[in-house]
């Protein structure tokens, strides 16, 4: 399966500010809906999410790094990879984040994927679809909460 | 019966034709009996697979130290462990002599080809210690690009397998001109009055037989012993011995009690190669029994092609030439008989129809999805969609009823036996009696002008007719035939039969029933052939040390040359009999005849006594009184390897009613006349018909098996592969016809088939007929509410010019058939459906 | 299929399923019919350290009637609902929707309440409840509270029952005389709602007086049609009377897209059954 959301949203701070608190991976990789940064440093990070949802509870161990970042365009690209605990097959996402001035302030444009194998494609429905589609509206929205003060 | 067979019965029929009740059905139905899951052997080990959840990956590390510590886990093996004892899994029909093929490893070694290939095995005390301790091997993997799509991946664009350089494994060609049995299609093409080019989608199924697959070995004895749910244990034990390199004396192979394959227990698995090796290896009996979603994901899938038909005829409507290319999805391997599935619809496409001008060919392509093989049909069904939707587009060309086109064409019951443009010989067949049958059952005029009326007044609920008018070959196979299309064995069939002192039958056949009441219908046989009560005869089968030979039961065979191999059997019973009578008697041989189960002599008055088949037995048993020199026994082997296939045929209609508002439809009636030859049990033929029907009919409306855009299967349960249940079939209408088959004694054709592949055109057909006045020209299966409504808006959108904007787009890039506006619904957000429609 | 390893508690009163609930935690998982569980269970789409067997407190068990509303305990399945008079004199719609739901043998096993608390908005108990105007009561650590349909179903799998708290019981205020009728839509009948539709209708003499409707699988959460309520107020009984008021139920919808249909499909459907559940249930 694979999901991808697009979010654009402006905050007040100017590009700089924001850039800096987006590339701090404790805080992005720690926006993911159920997810604990376990360690992190300036260029990737790892950590578990746990997904709750209704009768389903998964979890997903991983890491997260950079593999693009440029500070004067402020536009990043992340990846990460998720191994599902008890064979439940890898989750992984790319988050595309892109700053523009905005005025005072800056439009954040968040291009995020997110592709998912394995068991979970089982439970039908495509109700896996909906949760992905669900926890990435949540990863951008805490994002964006971040930065709006 | 609008004919009757008028040859001399060789023996009485008393129990041949009897709607007998099953003798197996007691034991099946209340659970008293022996499923390979039911077994307990001493200190058995349970297996539990690890299974890739990634469609195309490089293994790069596999930390089984957890699963191996976890608690009751006594070994777990990873493919590295056996890569130098597992060989490469069987196919026994390598169509081309440059096919190409990845090896078929059990375990996976260094790469997975497909979402579900077995990457690791534990065996632990429980079944449940197992599949706790699967979910601990911890394996790593770097993704490859997948190839899913069939054209996309005929056309070499993401490799299935990278060493292989191609994702075509191999073409295989019929040319009619070529072959001298017809004349050249491209000069028919080129001199037609009226072409019509079409191209269908035969979508990929999964057979979900109603036993999971299960295998038991016990390594223990002199011979290592398998139980598996299996419709083939002597090709089993064959290939094990082959595969495995072990002596095939030292392997027994049973098949207890089956339930259900319908082609998808045809196979020689990865997990029973592994369950092999795994109790060889620990020394222990070990069991593997999969769960639902396992089979859905694992056991081998079937269909999946991509069908183009050129079709040349005259203006008057006469058929001049047919020209088919195939792309068939093998998925990532080749199994026991994979690429052989399409190339055994390629003497069918032609039908019963008098093409003189013939070409297929058909491309084999590998993806990384669950591999294809045998189902309930296999090849035929394809064919007979093809050709019986083409026809209906002729008619449509035309501007003609469908059954008169047919009709026009159509080999006339005169004309057999009748050599088709594919060389084969029909030997005999009724058409125009079947379809006056079924005409008459189904009401065929009222049921137009009703369709007319609700056309007219522009009723929500609109009503179509189809039609199948189908033909297939049965009963594989001459084994001269299949050696001529290089399959990897006969096509012959062997049975025993013993006499037991008591006058008791033992009768073993080399076929393996699953489901189809073989134990009833030879019991039927041979009481006519020996004149034993039906109750006398016991049916053995499935043991490879009792039923030493077979070829077991798949592609309608067992009748048609098992039941064959059986008389055969029978008549050396009563031949090495005769001499014991005759001695008995103070008679001479030829003045002896035998029926209802005594030797009398002919011409001795009414009254007399004669000696029968039990005392007989009984007196060779003993053996204290026999004709000088005679062997004292009556039990007599045969194998018998028929000539030619046989043919059954049939008319089906079918009445569909479509809600133009939802899409949704609704089957009114469904009629099928089939003629199948002769019948040893109708009950059990009806039995075959029902179910045929239903699942030929589940592929028109129901089942998919739908992968994302992964390679992951995404209709993996019974929540989303939509298997029908009673509550979702009617009462059909069954009857038959009869003009015997001349390729065996019985004169019977073979039934297990004839329903799942007549049944799929006619309901298709009969959709597109209730919505064709919306300018509506085909519809991807299975036709979903979805599809049709969009169809309905689609169509409509086009007649009235208007651009579209509401409903879906028209013809998606991967949709199939060119004319537009066409059919099929968006693909679902992210998700893929096989080839690209949804 | 095996589910993981859990341990497993019978408590026979609600005060000692709290207990547990209260002591566990969120590895605590309740069970009552075990029909959208234990497939979850066995897909091992989720490993609970302990399951909660809530089946064998008598005091959550049967229908009654409190006032001018019908109480189904939580213990109640399916089968007990639909056998039950009161429920079908009073609640027709919800009647009506039982019989819709999957097969005789869930019937038997799954229950009422614990389909409102899985929120699964394809099951097919949610709309009837909601369009009744249910009220869910929830026992937890601080004792009762009661929540209506609309707080009470937050997004999919997800209702105000929070963590330590127990659905008891959902109680539905009579619908006496009301006509009833579901409209479920799938493709073979074991299958969950592609969408449903369950409308009521009070009428008065060929008018429509009032009217409830609920949607399933329209969205994250079962849905209240209330635009189309109000639009069918004073209506005739009529075809296209009813698909005139009818005709924009699906706006504001979010529904799913999957193998049996995209959004704009079900959205399309939505609104035939919706006039079809409607004059059924009119009796049109």
């Amino acid at each position: 399966m694979a999901m991808e959301l697009h979010h654009t949203f402006t905050v007040d701070a100017p590009p700089e500010a924001t850039w800096a608190l987006l590339t701090d991976l404790e805080q992005v990789g720690g926006c993911f809906p159920g997810a604990t940064v376990t360690s992190a440093t300036e260029t990737e990070f790892t950590g578990n999410v746990k997904v709750k949802l209704g009768p389903i509870g998964v979890t997903y161990q991983g890491e997260g790094r950079f593999v693009e970042r440029d500070d004067e365009a402020h536009r990043a690209v992340i990846e990460g990879l998720g191994k599902g605990l008890r064979g439940l097959g890898n989750a992984s996402a790319k988050v595309v984040l892109q700053l523009e001035p905005e005025g005072s302030g800056t439009k954040a444009d968040v291009a995020t994927s997110l592709n998912i194998t394995g068991k979970p494609a089982q439970f039908g429905r495509g109700v896996m679809q909906t949760v992905s589609d669900k926890l990435l509206g949540q990863f951008v929205e805490c994002i964006e909460g971040k930065l709006t003060p | 019966m609008t004919a009757v067979d008028d040859r001399p019965q060789a023996a009485s029929t008393h129990e041949v034709g009897r709607d007998r009740r099953r003798k197996e059905d007691q034991r099946l139905i209340t659970g008293r009996t022996k499923w390979t899951d039911n077994l307990v052997l001493p200190g058995m080990l349970h297996l539990a697979m690890v299974r890739s959840p990634l469609a195309h990956a490089r293994i790069t590390g596999i930390d089984a130290t957890a699963a191996r510590e976890a608690p009751g886990v006594i070994a777990v093996l990873t493919g590295e462990d056996v890569k130098d004892l597992q060989g490469s899994l069987p196919c026994a029909w390598p169509i081309t002599e440059d096919q190409k093929a990845p090896p078929h490893p059990a375990i996976a070694v260094d790469r997975v080809a497909f979402s579900g290939e077995v990457v690791a095995v534990v065996a632990a005390r429980s079944s449940a210690a197992a599949r706790d301790a699967a979910e601990l091997v911890d394996v790593d993997y770097e993704d490859l690009p997948a190839a899913l799509e069939l054209r996309a991946s005929a056309q070499d664009e993401t490799l299935a397998h990278p060493d292989l350089g191609t994702n075509r494994s191999a073409t295989w060609v019929f040319d009619s001109a070529e072959a001298g049995t017809g004349s050249d299609v491209e000069d028919a093409i080129a001199e037609a009055d009226v072409v019509v080019e079409r191209e269908f989608r035969q979508q990929r199924l999964i057979p979900a037989f109603m036993e999971p697959r299960s295998t038991v070995v016990d390594p223990t004895g002199e011979q290592f012993v398998m139980w598996s749910a299996t419709q083939v244990p002597h090709i089993l034990r064959l290939m094990l011995a082959m595969t495995l390199g072990v002596d095939e004396g030292k392997i027994r192979v049973i098949a207890p009690d089956v339930g259900g394959g319908f082609g998808g227990k045809l196979q020689v698995t990865p997990e029973e190669i592994i369950t092999f090796l795994v109790a060889r290896h620990t020394g222990k009996p070990c069991k593997w029994t999969e769960t639902r979603s396992e089979s859905l994901l694992s056991a081998h899938h079937g269909r999946d092609q991509w069908q183009k038909l050129t079709l040349a005829a005259k203006a008057d409507g006469t058929v001049t030439g047919l020209k088919v290319e195939l792309l068939a999805d093998m998925g990532a391997y080749l199994g026991l008989v994979t690429p052989g599935v399409p190339i055994l619809g390629a003497f069918m496409y032609n039908s019963i129809y008098k093409f003189p001008a013939y070409h297929f060919s058909c491309t084999n392509v590998f993806t990384n999805k669950t591999w294809t093989d045998a189902y309930r049909g296999a090849g035929r069904p394809e064919a007979t969609f093809a050709i019986e939707r083409i026809m209906d587009e002729l008619a449509l060309e035309l501007g003609r009823d469908p059954m008169e086109v047919r009709e026009q064409n159509w080999i006339t019951h005169e004309e057999f036996p009748f050599t088709t443009v594919c060389g084969l010989e029909y030997d005999s067949g009724n058409y125009e009696a079947a379809t006056e049958r079924a005409k008459e059952l189904f009401g065929y005029d009222e049921l137009r002008a009703e369709q007319q009326r609700r056309r007219e007044s522009g009723d929500r609920v609109q009503l179509g007719l189809g039609i199948s008018t189908f033909t297939e070959m049965c009963g594989l196979a001459p084994s001269r035939v299949l050696g001529s299309l290089n399959y990897g064995a006969g096509g012959w069939e062997h049975a025993s039969v013993r006499m037991l002192p008591t006058g008791k039958v033992e009768v073993i056949t080399g076929s393996s029933a699953h489901g189809q009441g073989h134990e009833t219908a030879w019991s039927q046989i041979v009481a006519d052939q020996l004149g034993v009560p039906f109750e006398d005869v016991e049916v053995l089968h499935g043991d490879t040390q009792i039923s030493h030979k077979g070829l077991d039961t798949y592609g309608s065979r067992s009748l048609v040359v098992g039941g064959q191999a059986v008389i055969n059997a029978a008549k050396k019973v009563i031949e090495k009999a005769k001499p014991l009578a005759a001695y008995q008697l103070e008679a001479n041989v030829d003045d002896l005849e035998f029926s209802d189960g005594k030797f009398t002599v002919k011409g001795a008055g009414a009254d007399q006594e004669g000696v029968g088949l039990a005392g007989l037995a009984l007196a060779v048993f003993a053996a204290h009184d026999l004709p000088d020199g005679m062997e004292p026994s009556l039990d007599a082997d045969a194998t018998f390897d028929p000539v030619n296939f046989s043919f059954p045929h049939g008319t089906h209609l079918c009445a569909m009613e479509v809600d133009t508002e939802t899409g949704a439809t609704t089957m009114r009636s469904y009629v099928c006349v089939d003629d199948i030859g002769n019948v040893v049990n109708p009950l059990i033929v009806e039995g075959q018909v029902h179910g045929g029907l239903v699942q030929g009919i589940a592929q028109a409306l129901w089942e998919e098996a739908v992968y994302d855009d992964q390679g992951t299967l995404v209709s993996g349960s019974f929540v989303d592969y939509t298997l029908p249940t009673t509550a979702d079939t009617i009462t059909f209408v069954t009857d038959r016809t009869t003009s015997p088959a001349t390729s065996n004694d019985l004169g019977v054709k073979g039934v297990g088939e004839a329903g799942c592949i007549a049944s799929t055109p006619a309901v298709v057909n009969a959709v597109l007929d209730a919505i064709r006045q919306f300018g509506v020209k085909d519809i991807v299966m299975p036709c979903t509410p979805e599809r049709v409504w969009r169809a309905i808006q689609d169509g409509t959108a086009g007649a009235m010019s208007e651009t579209a904007g509401a409903a879906a787009g028209h013809f998606a890039e991967g949709e199939p058939n060119q004319d537009p506006p066409g059919t099929g619904a968006a693909p679902a957000a992210g998700t893929t459906q096989e080839g690209g429609q949804a | 299929m095996i589910p993981p390893e859990f341990d497993y508690a019978a408590p026979t009163t609600v005060a000692e399923a709290l207990e547990l609930l209260a002591e566990h935690g969120d590895e605590a998982k309740v069970l009552s019919g075990g029909q959208s569980l234990l497939p979850v269970l066995r897909m091992r789409l989720n490993a609970p350290g302990i399951i909660v067997d809530i089946s064998r407190i008598e005091e959550l068990k049967g229908v009654t009637e409190v006032g001018d509303a019908i109480r189904i305990g939580a213990g109640a399945t399916y089968q007990d609902v639909l056998d039950s008079a009161l429920v079908r004199e009073h609640l027709a719609l919800l009647h009506t929707t039982l019989k819709e739901v999957a097969d005789e043998q869930i019937r038997h096993r799954g229950t009422v309440c614990g389909a409102l608390a899985h929120a699964d908005p394809a099951g097919d108990v949610g709309a009837p409840v909601l369009a009744l105007e249910g009220r869910m009561v929830i026992q937890g650590p601080d004792g009762e509270r009661t929540v209506d349909g609309a707080d009470f179903f937050v997004d999919l799998f997800e209702t105000a029952v929070g963590e330590g708290e127990l659905l008891t019981a959902v109680e539905i205020p009579k619908h006496t005389g009301w006509g009833a009728h579901y409209e479920k839509f799938v493709r073979v009948s074991h299958q969950w709602a592609i969408i449903g539709v369950a409308a009521a209708v009070r009428t008065d003499g060929g008018t429509i007086a009032e009217a409830r409707v609920g949607l399933t699988n329209m969205g994250s959460t079962p849905l209240r049609a209330r635009a189309v309520e109000e639009a069918l107020v004073g209506q005739e009984a009529t075809e296209e009377a009813v698909a005139q008021a009818c005709a924009q139920v699906a706006e504001g919808t979010d529904p799913p897209s999957d193998l049996n249909g995209q959004a704009d499909y079900r959205k399309h459907v939505a609104g035939v059954l919706t006039r079809r559940a409607v004059l059924a249930a009119a009796g049109a």
